[in-house]
């Protein structure tokens, strides 16, 4: 007998079963996990013999990898305005950083100036607030753009802003062709999750080509397009979904370039990619090896030659929602993990995320821990000096490849269904995303995955740490008064003719956005102005949300609690003649809507009627479909810090129009802190992130009992 | 609930109207004996309205049509409802309600009105309150009522007796060759309309037109209206002026001939029988559901009874 089976007979009796194959696992992206891997599982894979540096990359992108130096420490920050941010970048750069990465306030990501109506909550919220070349260039204040390399996470108002950054630098003396960095741009996979798009998808792709195309021009040493599979991380999709959605997106957006005419080796070396880091440390590690290998494949059959046109580098970032708002310090140490999943994956870059992430923006002290979390894995541990150290192991190398091969049936999907772009518009993409998000939720509510400290070994102890208090009504002032600035010092006449051109294009597609916005851009036009001026002709998106129903109902069937819920929504339907009713909203330009989604599920699955909103809705609009609806109800959800504002405007509303029986109720990213200030103002029931689906349907019970 | 004050309702008060309709649809019996008192005095205040009903299969852009034509009427100073009807989970019970989210224009305007209800697909006969929310929002002022429904179906054949125009949507896109379609559906439309005539979608609308057009027979409509077919983009808004001029034309033609009248007379007919139906099937319900009920069928099945005589035997000792 080998030496094989009698570890099988000897663990099958160890495990007390009759078959060893009760031990597998199956992980959510459809791959079986054994406990044994052996040298058997190394025969016949394809890249074993395969070298970093080398095609098809599987054990890193360079020959050297971290050996030499080790990946970019590069801490994605925005705060609300662009002076507090430009002191944070240059303060992080005096102490060593390399790069900048820039995050926007939302209604910079939606296209419109501080002072549009519509985004008056969310001005100066999860970012900075950029209205004008002006702001742009406080922001890069004494910052040397032709030696310092600036991320921007854009994708919606990718043209003003591409557009804004280059007048900046060329203010500051620096031309385009020295500018280094990346733009996100990766508008895709907005409209599978996340949400922060503009136009609808064909002229927002127009866009990105004009990118494209600009950048391999003028810009050679700037990354056009970041290929993200982060949100869709975010959103819930497991490893393979993301990846071959990821993968998906960059081969899109590879022949949308070839069919401008550009060869693909004269723009593919500049495309980049974004991961995220969660907590499958195995499959996250087998995530990035497999990526390279896959786009290195790709790559070959659309025809790039250049061996750097078939190289995937990456950035990543730890997961965001695996983040506690309960116990978080916890958080210090699930980043530490991802972080070393992407380090082990063979990561270019790295953002790890701060433990209070959950519930606000990152303070100082949580900001440098984070930080801290990577140098001290490059300083302090040898990790660096090994070359892909899972290289060879039976188990990782047989993940890589089963990971390949499920990917690989995933992008077919998207192939059959026409090529990515149909399948969005099919909504494919979005539907595996959600499912896999609310199946994920359901078992975690129903405890068959562990979170520590929030659905197992919880404490009552509570934490106290600072929080990042964001000041709107200031921020929105500033950005206000120097709007009318910029507006009554510049040459009206000026800006409109560079408007109009940017009109002509918007309707006969000739020329290039980018290039057109840079002179608008000149004479002073704002970020809101360039963007209607292609709204004009091109309408604003809005794309329509759905939700999935069903998958509590199944996960539930037989639980004890979850059945006395649906009995009390049949008393209650008793009572008052009808279902508990509730309008689910998102108000403001927040467009995460995951976690509105899993709750619409389940409350669906409850026995609820769900009404869902418009993403990107005002309190007015809300106040109206809930009157008219004539719900119980109005659940919002907040991820992105405008809660403050948006809410308490929103229960006004109702009040004035005689509605204060519709009781409001709120959840998501929401500190402590705030509690007391949204009781007061109304609010009747308050969840925090990740609130199990049984428990909110109780205490929404509660409410009318 | 409080009492539905009438002069708020007539006033137009969305609050008002919107909590009319819940009335309408409670099952609540307290709520139901105030339903039918607030529906006594609406009935006597005669208001009408122009009732349309917008159908198709879904993804045949119904909603996006009825944004259309409502942004297109609101313009134009009508006040326009629409009540749009959501299926409801047959498990749960619980329903998810998104169409406002197809209508985000139309639904931020003051001068329309919009009320997604659940099926509520209670078994037996009961019907929803359709009927009846399209009065509540004739008293409250609204001028055009639109009716949208998901799916084809059972609900289509319903409606079509709710309404004074019924019009059929249909998406290029669907592939539905004509013979695919269900020929019943197909004889209840009084307009149809080639929905997604834009963009890359357009030369296939175009074609659906054509085909549509050449193979489709209304020969044998008593009332002698010939059914127009055109296409439309919701995107562009292309076509809806044409869409809303033949629907006058029809609603004047169904005026001028009397089948106005006539038609809504026997929609009252249907009604009455309706709610007939309703009544038994709430008064034996609770009969047949009674738990001894339950154990005598029970029992006769295990008897060797088959069902049929099981049913014979219980109508027979309920009815007396």
């Amino acid at each position: 007998m080998s030496n094989l089976e009698t570890w099988k007979k000897a663990a099958a009796k160890e495990y007390q079963t009759a078959s060893i194959e009760e031990m597998n696992f199956l992980t959510s992206e459809g791959v079986t996990l054994r406990p044994l891997y052996t040298e058997e599982d190394l025969k016949n894979l394809p890249n074993i013999d395969s070298m970093p540096g080398l095609e098809p990359f599987m054990r890193g992108p360079r020959p050297t990898m971290y050996s030499k130096k080790p990946w970019t420490v590069r801490q994605y920050a925005g705060f609300s305005t662009a002076e507090e941010s430009n002191a944070f970048y240059r303060k992080a750069l005096r102490d060593g950083g390399q790069g900048i990465s820039v995050a926007f306030d939302l209604p910079t990501h939606r296209g419109y100036d501080s002072d549009h109506p519509r985004v008056k909550g969310d001005v100066g919220k999860a970012g900075v607030a950029i209205d004008s070349v002006e702001d742009m260039k406080i922001l890069f204040q004494d910052i040397p753009l032709d030696k310092v390399s600036v991320s921007m996470t854009m994708n919606g108002a990718v043209i003003p802003i591409m557009a804004m950054y280059i007048v900046a630098a060329e203010e500051q003396g620096v031309e385009a062709v020295k500018l280094s960095g990346t733009i996100q741009n990766d508008i895709l996979k907005e409209f599978i999750v996340r949400n922060t798009y503009i136009y609808p998808p064909q002229q927002s792709l127009q866009l990105v080509a004009d990118i494209i195309e600009f950048t391999a021009k003028h810009m050679p040493k700037f990354n056009s397009i970041s290929i993200s599979g982060y949100h869709m991380q975010e959103a819930g999709a497991d490893s393979a979904l993301e990846l071959a959605y990821t993968l998906a997106d960059g081969q899109e957006y590879v022949k949308l370039a070839c069919a401008r005419g550009l060869s693909v080796d004269e723009f593919a070396p500049r495309l980049s990619f974004f991961f995220g880091m969660g907590l499958n440390f195995y499959m996250e590690i087998a995530k990035l090896r497999a990526a390279r290998v896959l786009w290195s494949e790709i790559m070959t059959k659309l025809g790039a030659e250049d061996p750097r046109s078939k190289t995937l580098r990456t950035h990543c970032q730890t997961s965001g929602q695996s983040l506690t708002e309960q116990d978080p310090f916890n958080n210090i140490v699930r980043t530490t993990i991802e972080a070393m999943a992407g380090v082990f994956g063979g990561t270019q870059s790295l953002h790890t995320n701060a433990f209070d992430e959950a519930v606000a923006l990152p303070s100082a002290l949580s900001s440098r821990i984070a930080r801290n979390t990577q140098l001290i894995l490059q300083e302090e541990t040898q990790i660096t000096k090994v070359i892909d150290p899972w290289g060879g192991s039976f188990m990782m190398e047989s993940l890589t490849n089963d990971l390949i091969n499920r990917t690989k049936v995933l992008m077919e999907e998207v192939k059959n269904a026409g090529g990515m772009l149909r399948a969005i518009e099919l909504g494919i993409p979005k539907r595996n995303i959600e499912r896999a998000s609310a199946q994920k939720q359901a078992r975690v509510d129903k405890g068959l995955d562990i979170i520590v400290g929030v659905n197992k070994y919880r404490t009552d102890e509570e934490t106290s740490f600072e929080i990042l208090q964001v000041d709107n009504v200031t921020v929105l002032k500033n950005q206000v008064n120097r709007l009318k600035a910029v507006r009554s010092n510049r040459d009206n006449k000026k800006v409109e003719e560079c408007l109009g051109a940017l009109k002509n294009y918007a309707q006969s597609g000739k020329g290039n956005a980018l290039a057109l916005a840079i002179k608008a851009v000149r004479a002073r036009a704002t970020l809101g102005e360039i963007s209607s001026a292609l709204e004009d002709s091109w309408g604003r998106y809005q794309a329509t949300p759905s939700s999935l129903s069903g998958i509590y109902d199944k996960m539930f069937l037989n639980d004890p609690s979850w059945k006395n819920s649906m009995d009390r929504v049949k008393k209650f339907q008793k009572k008052h003649g009808r279902r508990p009713r509730i309008l689910l909203a998102k108000l403001g330009q927040d467009g995460h809507d995951r976690g509105i989604k899993v709750v619409a599920s389940g409350l669906a699955d409850a026995g609820f009627d769900v009404d869902l909103s418009p993403l990107f809705s005002t309190p007015d609009e809300i106040a109206k479909i809930a009157i008219e609806n004539d719900v119980h109800i109005v659940g919002v959800s907040s991820q992105a810090a405008a809660h403050k504002t948006l809410i308490p405007e929103l229960i006004h509303i109702l009040k004035t129009k005689k509605s204060s029986d519709i009781k409001v109720i709120c959840g998501g990213v929401i500190p402590k802190q705030d509690f007391s200030f949204l009781e007061k103002a109304g609010v009747g029931l308050i969840f925090g992130p990740a609130s199990p689906i049984p428990t909110i349907v109780e205490k929404i019970l509660d409410l009318f009992e | 609930m409080d009492s539905i004050d009438l002069n708020k309702l007539i006033a137009g008060e969305p609050r008002t109207l919107a909590r009319a309709i819940t009335l309408v649809e409670s099952q609540n019996p307290k709520h139901q004996r105030e339903s039918k008192n607030l529906l006594k005095h609406i009935f006597n205040l005669k208001k009408s309205s122009f009732r349309i009903s917008i159908s198709g299969a879904p993804g045949a852009g119904k909603s996006t049509l009825i944004e259309a034509l409502g942004l297109y009427l609101v313009s134009r100073g009508r006040k326009v409802a629409v009540l749009t009807i959501d299926p409801t989970s047959p498990i749960s019970g619980g329903s998810i309600l998104g169409d406002k989210v197809r209508m985000e224009k139309l639904a931020t305007s003051p001068h329309a009105f919009i009320r997604p209800s659940p099926t509520n697909l209670h078994v037996g006969g009961a019907t929803n309150r359709t009927r009846e929310a399209i009065l509540l929002c004739e008293a409250a002022g609204f001028d055009i009522i639109i009716v949208e429904t998901v799916g084809v179906g059972q609900t289509e054949f319903q409606v079509k007796n709710m309404v004074d125009a019924f019009v059929l949507a249909i998406s290029p896109l669907s592939g539905d060759s004509i013979q695919g379609m269900k020929k019943g559906i197909l004889e209840l439309a009084d307009l149809l309309a080639i929905t997604k005539n834009d963009g890359e979608s357009e030369s296939l609308a175009k074609t659906t037109l054509h085909d549509y057009r050449e193979s489709l027979q209304f020969s044998h409509r008593s009332d002698q209206w010939t059914p127009p077919i055109m296409a439309v983009s919701s995107l562009n808004m292309t076509g809806i002026a044409d869409l809303w001029d033949s629907l006058q034309k029809y609603f004047s033609f169904k005026q001028s001939s009397g089948t106005l009248e006539k038609d809504r007379l026997d929609q009252q007919v249907i009604w009455a029988q309706d709610l007939f139906w309703e009544s038994i099937h709430n008064r034996f319900k609770p009969k047949i559901e009674n738990s001894t009920v339950q154990k005598k069928i029970l029992k006769m099945l295990k008897s060797k009874m088959n069902p049929e005589q099981v049913a014979e035997v219980i109508f027979k000792s309920i009815s007396n």
